[in-house]
């Protein structure tokens, strides 16, 4: 779970902070579309290097590097599959640095942009008011399901759960006494914010106003720039042969 | 039975820059009942967290019988000292009560003859034998709460920390489970109870540990060290009433011994008598 992490807001004092999300959405996108339209190594880890600089920009790096370590078992799948499906050690290295770019591309824009930026700039977009809540609520709650997370791993390993125990089944079978009451816990609280929610008349007002509005700096806009230049260039070389 | 010596412990989260435990020196002796009392944030649960091996210690040492805990494994710190959860339902994952108890029984390696009379056991000694076919999920409150005990207490741990018992509880619901603890006391095994609850401890805990800002401000007999206002005020609490009543009563000096109410009042007759 520790890579949740990487998508956890973290407040700075940092030029990617103050940017506005829309530009800063726009990019991550582009970014996420390129890893998964190229496969080639050399596009690949330019994008890593990219985000690498994006992350430092933020002074973010330490979170996303801690939050590595819980891509861990995703990588293992990815080579466990690799392998038992006939692939090779480099198929599954090039599947995990694409998972690692797709997952960074979202990463620096989470851990730079406060959630509520986030709805505005949905709002903004024209995204209903319902949606767009219930997507800020997710964001919000990623730290509190992580702390829940760590309290039910701890409540299984006092009943002796060794999750590092055992074959590549086996762990992933000592998984489920931690993910049901994830689960059911996440599930019983969606329905007490949703109660509480309508006792405070959310939605009762079809249109709502907002006392902060989103505006675009010249900084944003050299980074609109900067994802339109990026998508061409790419472009370019998909039309060149570069896989 | 268990012997924990906690010495010079200083712990910090991963990432935090503060500590949350700071120069912590005890020991909890064999059958000792010990509440672990504080305000919100004091570090209660994290101090409990160390005693049985979750969280290892980044300054300092914590020995189970003369042995670190950072040699020691979880799952094996665990046989020996169960961890109740302040939320029952962080355990649960079990579609019957009965399998939710043989859990830890089968993650242990008991063999399967001696988990059926464990459990059947447990079941019985914590009032669950008619609901050993329920869902965990369905039980009320009190249930979950005995429940979650239950399947720690099955393998009879030698020591038992239980963090915040009293949680969300109806008096009935209270009492049974200070019936269930003190029953444990009385079996000489090592209690350790993290509650706000000052009453509840005073009527299981005979010693008492008191955090604050992750020191601790006092470590003492319960009655004794909840009766100094000065220290219950700077730990957020209250005093407990039969401690009130002591002073109201005139009983001064404190009894050491394990008082209940009545024999609280049998003192006050005799001191009226007399």
């Amino acid at each position: 779970m520790s890579f949740l992490k990487a998508f956890k807001y973290k407040r700075k004092e940092s030029a990617v902070h103050r940017l506005d999300p829309r530009p800063k959405f726009l990019l991550a996108v582009v970014l996420m579309a390129v890893s998964i339209v190229f496969t080639d190594i050399r596009v690949l880890l330019t994008l890593l290097a990219g985000q690498l600089i994006l992350l430092f920009l933020a002074k973010t790096l330490r979170e996303w590097v801690s939050s590595l370590k819980g891509l861990l078992f995703f990588f293992a799948i990815i080579f466990a599959t690799q392998i038992f499906f006939g692939g090779t050690l480099f198929t599954g290295f090039i599947l995990s640095l694409r998972l690692l770019v797709l997952s960074s591309s979202m990463s620096w824009f989470f851990l730079s942009s406060t959630p509520e930026d986030i709805g505005r700039a949905m709002g903004a977009a024209g995204l209903p008011l319902e949606l767009t809540f219930s997507f800020i609520m997710a964001i919000r709650f990623i730290p509190v399901i992580y702390d829940e997370f760590q309290s039910i791993y701890d409540a299984q390993r006092s009943r002796g759960l060794e999750l590092e125990k055992g074959g590549f089944r086996k762990r992933v079978r000592n998984l489920m006494p931690i993910l049901i009451p994830l689960l059911v816990g996440t599930i019983r609280r969606t329905y007490e914010i949703a109660d509480a929610m309508e006792v405070r008349a959310f939605g009762a007002s079809p249109k709502r106003t907002s006392y902060k509005s989103l505006k675009l700096k010249r900084g944003d806009y050299l980074l609109i720039l900067f994802s339109i230049l990026l998508v061409s260039i790419l472009i370019y070389l998909k039309l060149l042969g570069v896989e | 039975m268990v012997e924990i010596v906690v010495e010079n412990l200083y712990f910090k989260y991963p990432e935090a820059s503060d500590y949350v435990l700071k120069n912590i020196n005890l020991r909890i002796g064999e059958g000792e009942s010990v509440a672990i009392l504080g305000e919100n944030g004091a570090g209660k649960t994290t101090l409990a967290k160390n005693l049985n091996g979750l969280l290892k210690p980044v300054e300092g040492s914590v020995k189970i019988d003369g042995v670190d805990t950072r040699s020691l494994s979880v799952a094996k710190m665990a046989r020996r000292i169960g961890f109740v959860n302040h939320n029952p339902e962080h355990q649960f994952f079990a579609e019957t009560v009965e399998d939710e108890v043989r859990f830890g029984l089968r993650n242990f390696g008991f063999p399967e003859e001696e988990i059926e009379r464990s459990v059947q056991e447990a079941l019985g000694s914590f009032g669950l034998e008619e609901y050993r076919r329920k869902n965990p999920f369905q039980l009320s409150g009190g249930e979950k709460k005995r429940l979650a005990i239950a399947s720690i207490m099955v393998w009879h741990p030698e020591a038992l920390i239980i963090d915040e018992p009293t949680i969300g509880m109806d008096y009935a619901q209270r009492l049974n489970i200070q019936g269930i603890l003190r029953n444990l006391v009385s079996e000489n095994r090592s209690i350790i109870v993290i509650t706000h609850d000052v009453d509840f401890a005073a009527n299981i805990c005979r010693r008492a540990i008191v955090l604050s800002r992750g020191e601790i401000i006092g470590d003492g007999v319960l009655r004794k060290l909840l009766s100094d206002r000065e220290l219950v005020e700077r730990a957020s609490l209250k005093k407990p009433f039969l401690v009130e009543l002591e002073e109201e009563l005139g009983l001064s000096g404190l009894e050491e011994n394990f008082d209940g109410l009545s024999s609280i009042l049998t003192r006050f007759f005799q001191k009226c008598r007399s």
